[in-house]
């Protein structure tokens, strides 16, 4: 008997007791959509996180302030998740890296000193406004930065080429509403105005930049304006005028890699810690979030199994039922010479059919529900509004074949028992079975 | 004239110890390329265990059946497959079709086992359904027919791969008689025309008489074998 042939016959009688097929499929498919619903709000949120990594660096990138300076800067990047910038508060001081910090910095052990990456004190302009509001608001973060060095997901328009001789900016997400825009599409092409005071005398100068895009937000973001390679020198050249010469080459934090196969997290941290540094890494930003989630995943799986636990107990039950019906096809088949191979293979197809059948719907099905949800969740009111890049169900093929052959393997492996039945029955059964 | 089956000292008991019981007590018989033979003999006289054996559906507990002079314990897996599917042929008395199936499906099954493809399985389940004149009612469903019809299907099955010997199990069993007929003519004709040999289990003594030779089986022995006169049939 062909392959082909005993697929076809395997699925022709699958199908003649319709109801009962109907119903153990209906158990697997409860097994699998759970699973497959769960591994994609993993897989979203994960995949989400990562996002917010990449932005950042990577698993060895460390972010250091001097001790004392995270909690203000710490706040300002709490604030970015919830995407409404901090009004301008002209007591706000930034606590800097001198150059002999930094000279301190890059003798510690396991610093990659050629990784250091000073963010520029001389790049945060001192408060952003437009001509639709009368509030000014502080720069998150950093600030202003070159665009090019980051990837950033966009919510509209796009990144500013940085070589463009141009004042373009790329705004985050909750400035174009703070700044008087009801749409973050509405503030495309306008004007905004960042301001730059000399703290000596008091003095401000401003300068003009046209927004072209704006920023995904994000929960671990740690960033600012991206701007093309004119405005920030124009706005460096301005800060470092005005600023007192003691403020001069100061560096508001310090972004750098660190030996990550020498030191653990907590490790460098410490070091930094004896040093009079504080150190944030990505795990401080993104851990938690990986922790909860994944706990999460694990129980939601354990239900998943335990459904499809269930359902394969049916897939048993319903094979050998149909052993028990089909006793004298059996014997008939065996004694006009069908293999004790062909007919194990016939009913352990019937076996994974089950598991194919139960697997596709609860995956069109967890498809359909997980794409209605990922649209309602990021409607206006909706829980993921202000994160229009996080997708919470995400269906990737990896994800998707493989439930399909876990599924399909614990059919096969429940269809064994029943099989081993129906190959080694007698033939003279079926001839005397009345 | 050449022996297909030889059967020696063939004894087959089902159960154990106590309820052991003996269906088959040192049967030796002979059957011969080409001749019709009725196995005859009351229900419980051992007549369906001997036939099963004959054709290898139950291993013997003692004594040596050799086909073609094959010993029959040498015929493992493969090869006993092989000849259950290309050198028998059933006719069972109870039928044994797949009602929700079709008249073609059902006959093309020991092709479809045999692994001969569609196409080709198709061409001959039509060829062996004219022989037994149901060419018109391939496409039905074999639960739609009638008795005498099944069983036709059921001889067009069992021809359908040219076997060497045929078995037919009360083949008329489930038939009145004019239909009961016209099975018995298909079944002899199959054995003139085309040399296939028979070998009939039944309880009708006209049926028998039709045979070339009659073995009556009586507890598990065979109490008289007698041969039917040439021109008499």
């Amino acid at each position: 008997m062909s392959i082909i042939d005993t697929i076809r016959t395997a699925n022709h009688n699958l199908f003649r007791n319709k109801l009962r097929t109907f119903l153990t499929i209906l158990a697997i498919f409860i097994g699998s959509f759970t699973i497959i619903l769960n591994s994609a709000i993993n897989s979203g949120v994960n995949n989400f996180i990562d996002d917010q990594i990449d932005m950042i660096g990577g698993k060895d990138y460390i972010v250091i302030t001097k001790a004392g300076a995270m909690n203000s800067m710490g706040g300002a990047m709490m604030n970015m998740g919830a995407g409404t910038p901090i009004e301008y508060d002209e007591n706000a001081q930034a606590v800097s890296f001198t150059k002999n910090d930094l000279a301190k910095f890059e003798s510690i052990d396991g610093i990659d000193a050629s990784s250091i990456d000073r963010q520029d004190s001389g790049t945060s302009y001192t408060y952003i406004t437009s001509e639709k509001t009368s509030k000014k608001y502080q720069g998150n973060g950093l600030g202003i930065m070159p665009a090019g060095d980051f990837t950033i997901p966009m919510i509209v328009g796009d990144i500013p080429d940085p070589e463009t001789k141009e004042n373009l900016i790329a705004l985050e997400s909750g400035y174009p509403k703070a700044l008087g825009y009801d749409k973050d599409e509405d503030i495309i092409g306008e004007t905004v105005t960042l301001g730059i005071k000399d703290e000596v005398t008091g003095k401000v100068k401003e300068f003009k930049a046209k927004v072209i895009g704006v920023q995904a937000p994000g929960v671990v973001a740690f960033n600012g304006a991206a701007g093309t390679k004119q405005l920030v020198k124009e706005v460096k050249d301005e800060v470092e005028k005005y600023y007192p010469e003691a403020k001069r080459n100061t560096y508001y934090a310090i972004t750098a890699r660190f030996d990550n196969s020498k030191y653990t997290e907590s490790e460098i941290k410490q070091i930094l810690e004896d040093n009079g540094f504080e150190g944030m890494t990505v795990s401080d930003m993104s851990g938690m979030i990986h922790v909860f989630f994944d706990a999460m995943s694990v129980i939601l799986n354990i239900f998943g199994g335990i459904a499809l636990i269930a359902a394969s107990i049916g897939i048993i039950n319903t094979l050998f039922m149909s052993v028990e019906e089909r006793t004298r096809e059996i014997g008939l088949n065996k004694a006009l010479g069908m293999s004790n191979g062909r007919i194990f293979a016939e009913f352990s197809i019937e076996a994974i059919s089950l598991g194919f059948w139960g697997s596709a719907v609860g995956i069109i099905l967890s498809m359909i529900i997980g794409n209605i949800v990922n649209n309602l969740t990021h409607q206006p009111g909706g829980i993921l509004e202000a994160l229009p890049t996080f997708n919470l169900f995400n269906f990737t093929i990896g994800n998707i074949l493989t439930v399909m052959f876990i599924v399909m393997f614990i059919a096969f492996l429940a269809g064994t028992a029943p099989a081993w039945k129906a190959a080694h029955k007698n033939p003279i059964d079926a001839l005397r079975y009345e | 004239m050449n022996t297909v089956i030889e059967v020696k000292n063939l004894t087959k008991t089902y159960g154990k110890k106590a309820n052991a019981f003996t269906a088959l007590k040192n049967v030796s018989l002979n059957i011969y390329k080409g001749e019709s033979v009725a196995i005859i003999g009351k229900s419980g006289s051992g007549k369906s265990t001997l036939m099963h054996s004959l054709a290898l559906l139950d291993k013997p507990t003692a004594g040596t059946i050799k086909i073609d002079g094959v010993d029959s314990t040498k015929l493992k897996g493969k090869a006993l497959n092989q000849l259950r599917n290309k050198s028998f042929g059933f006719v069972f008395q109870q039928f044994f079709m797949n009602p929700s199936d079709s008249v073609l499906e059902n006959v093309t099954l020991p092709l479809k086992i045999a692994g001969i493809r569609r196409k080709k399985r198709h061409q001959l389940a039509s060829d062996a359904l004219k022989t037994v004149e149901l060419t018109e009612r391939e496409k039905f469903k074999a639960n739609d027919l009638s008795g005498g019809q099944k069983q036709r299907v059921c001889i067009a099955r069992a021809i359908v791969n040219n076997p060497k010997i045929l078995f037919a199990d009360e083949p008329t069993g489930n038939l009145d008689s004019t239909t009961g007929d016209k099975i018995i003519k298909l079944l002899f004709d199959l054995n003139k025309d085309k040399g296939v040999t028979l070998i009939i289990v039944t309880h009708d003594e006209d049926l028998a008489k039709l045979c070339d030779r009659q073995i009556r089986i009586s507890d598990g022995t065979i109490a008289e074998e007698t041969k039917t006169k040439k021109g008499k049939k």
